[in-house]
């Protein structure tokens, strides 16, 4: 596949074998595939370097037969042993010179960042994509760990390699991440976890077709929560709760000052300016 | 010679009528008031100190764990001994709150607090400190505080972080409207994923024990009407309005309060089925069908040759796969080194159950966390 040809990916996609107990990788990795996912990560951060060999051969195989570049999360050794098309790097890994050094000019470099800085450092030491997340809270602190799409719009504004929005993407949030200037998406768990990761790409597609690369969010309003600018569609403290991806957690909630009810979130609208608090309910004694 | 001792303790409480607010007038309440500790574990120790030092007439402790060295280093009342001696959190604390202040009746029930067992031990009580350590358990007392119109004073730690709201029915939300009823998903940190630094446990309990005394000492109009949130690490600290009851709420709306309707009851006990359903630690509670008697129990165990300890409140036997069992006499086992239910009820119908297959029913096992009650 050509350089050009990789550039043009719109959905990323990555394994999580966690997100699908007793599914083989290959076999949800191959739904993707069918649902149109165009360039695939093998991500095992718990397997040995044996496991992880083993799995990368197997999806080289497959997304050869699919045609989509195929990325190795660190291992650049296995890169070249399978002969894939490139390694993903964290912040902590080695360096991109050194990834480059040992990969050679073709490979493809691809690096997580967190704000810009690290976006613009990775854009001058020759990576050829950048990961921009993670957009949306996926653990502990709602809205704090995030870099919010805050982060997405000037990654947009300012970094001129393909950048791909990762973390906490989903169906119910994707539109936001679009609004905010992601041309690229990658979704993990939203995917892989689901009954029909076919389906769910074809969706992905769709909606980031749709905007074109140049979404409006409909209705759009500002919000501080726990302190940061927020642009969203939200119109209740329940779907903001929902594109935040908390809708699962125990949350205490206060809008400008007072506590909403967990009964009144549906009820509750949220005005353009509105400040909002998010924290977990404290469980311990 | 009573004269003569009550004169050494006149003073006792001096530096507290002192302050305005308390007065006389507020120490006598005091002493009239009867508070129950749900949990007595980290909160729950240092909840029940304040109550006790201040001459709270009669503080009714329940716990349904034992004390045990990863506890030592924030639950207030127990030492290396009581650990040693593998005494029930309940009896530990009520032991060194006696020497504390032995004008005030201490109730010690190791219990597992529950929609059977709650009502009891709620009856009569002016307010119910919160030392829980987990949501399902804290709905129930929610519900039955707005019930009985009693304030329900909540705290919360993990990390460094710590949350409290006095609860008053008829001026707040209960704590089901604010957080939901579901119980389970979503469970927050707790102290056995995150820790839980000591000086978090102290701030929070000193949040609820001041709350607590301006209700008990007739100051209600000092009350926070508020939700604190702080984190002491970063220090940050946040107070939050609390909202007033929810008109449809059978708890906290108006007209509802008081009132055991049907429904109320129906989905109380319902909360109840799964109120120990907790995960953690590596232990499940079992709870067998009748209660057990720990002499012979213990004869049969020791035929056995575990090693057993032994205690008039529990029997704590090491069983060969490494697992132990901490049986109370109330028919509740603690099967730790597990957190397969089946396993815990295998293990304890092994070694527990007399041959008769009738025994074997009623059986549940729940997973659970680790002090069943703190921090």
């Amino acid at each position: 596949m050509s350089r050009e040809a990789w550039l043009d990916f719109r959905l990323y996609v990555i394994t999580a074998q966690s997100n699908h107990p007793g599914k083989p990788v290959v076999d949800v990795i191959e739904q993707t595939l069918i649902g149109g996912a165009q360039i695939v990560q093998l991500r095992n951060k718990t397997g040995t370097r044996a496991e992880v060999l083993e799995q990368a051969k197997a999806l080289r195989l497959l997304t050869r037969k699919y045609n989509v570049p195929f990325i190795i999360n660190d291992y650049p050794d296995i890169v070249i042993e399978t002969d894939a098309d490139g390694v993903h790097l964290g912040q902590e890994d080695m360096p991109v010179a050194e990834a480059r050094r040992l990969l050679g000019p073709d490979r493809i470099i691809g690096i997580s960042t967190h704000n810009l800085d690290q976006a613009l450092a990775a854009e001058r030491d020759g990576a050829d994509y950048i990961g921009v997340g993670p957009v949306f809270p996926t653990d502990t602190k709602p809205g704090r760990a995030a870099v919010t799409t805050s982060y997405v719009a000037e990654a947009a504004r300012h970094v001129s390699i393909p950048f791909v929005a990762i973390g906490g993407i989903t169906l119910d949030n994707v539109d936001l991440v679009l609004a905010a200037g992601a041309k690229r998406i990658c979704a993990v768990s939203a995917i892989v976890g689901s009954d029909d990761p076919a389906s769910v790409c074809r969706s992905f597609l769709r909606r980031i077709e749709a905007a074109g690369g140049k979404a409006e969010i409909a209705n759009k309003k500002s919000l501080t929560v726990n302190g940061r600018q927020e642009l969203t569609s939200a119109r209740t403290v329940e779907e903001l709760v929902q594109q935040l991806g908390q809708q699962n957690k125990k949350l205490i909630i206060e809008l400008n000052g007072v506590i909403v009810q967990r009964a009144q979130w549906t009820a509750t609208e949220l005005q353009d300016g509105a400040s909002i608090e998010m924290v977990h309910f404290v469980g311990g004694g | 010679m009573a004269n003569a001792a009550d004169s050494v303790w006149s003073g006792r409480y001096s530096r507290q009528t002192r302050f305005a607010p308390i007065g006389e007038a507020g120490q006598r309440k005091l002493a009239d008031a009867c508070v129950l500790i749900v949990g007595v574990g980290a909160l729950g120790a240092s909840l029940a100190q304040h109550m006790v030092r201040a001459g709270v007439g009669e503080v009714r402790l329940a716990d349904r764990d034992f004390v045990e060295p990863s506890n030592l280093q924030r639950q207030m009342l127990f030492d290396e001994a009581d650990a040693l001696a593998v005494l029930p959190k309940a009896v530990a604390a009520a032991n060194k709150l006696r020497h504390i202040n032995s004008a005030v009746r201490v109730e010690a029930s190791v219990v597992d607090v529950n929609a059977l067992t709650v009502q009891q031990l709620a009856a009569g009580a002016d307010l119910v400190l919160d030392g829980t350590d987990n949501a399902a358990t804290r709905l129930l007392l929610s519900d039955v505080c707005f019930q009985r119109h009693i304030p329900f004073i909540y705290g919360g730690v993990a990390g460094a972080q710590g949350m409290n709201a006095a609860l008053v029915p008829g001026r707040t939300a209960c704590l089901r409207c604010l957080i939901g009823a579901s119980d389970g998903e979503g469970e927050a940190d707790t102290c056995d994923t995150v820790g839980v630094l000591s000086p978090a446990v102290e701030f929070v309990a000193s949040l609820q024990a001041a709350e607590a005394i301006k209700w008990l000492t007739g100051n209600q109009d000092a009350m926070r009407q508020t939700w604190v949130s702080v984190d002491l690490w970063s220090f940050r600290l946040r107070e939050s309005a609390l909202p007033s009851g929810r008109e449809e709420c059978s708890y906290c709306g108006q007209g509802h309060g008081g009132n055991s309707d049907a429904n109320a009851a129906a989905e109380r006990d319902d909360e109840a089925m799964h109120s120990v359903v907790l995960c953690g630690r590596d232990t499940v509670q079992v709870t067998l069908g009748s209660t057990l008697n720990l002499e012979r129990l213990e004869k049969r165990l020791s035929v056995q040759s575990f090693p057993l300890t032994v205690n008039r409140y529990l029997v704590r036997a090491k069983l060969p796969g490494g697992e132990q069992l901490v049986i109370f006499p109330d028919g509740r086992v603690l099967v730790q080194g597990t957190t397969e239910a089946s396993h815990a009820v295998r293990l304890c119908k092994t070694y527990l159950l007399e041959r008769t297959t009738d025994d074997y029913l009623g059986m549940e096992g729940s997973v659970r966390n680790e002090q069943g009650s703190m921090a």
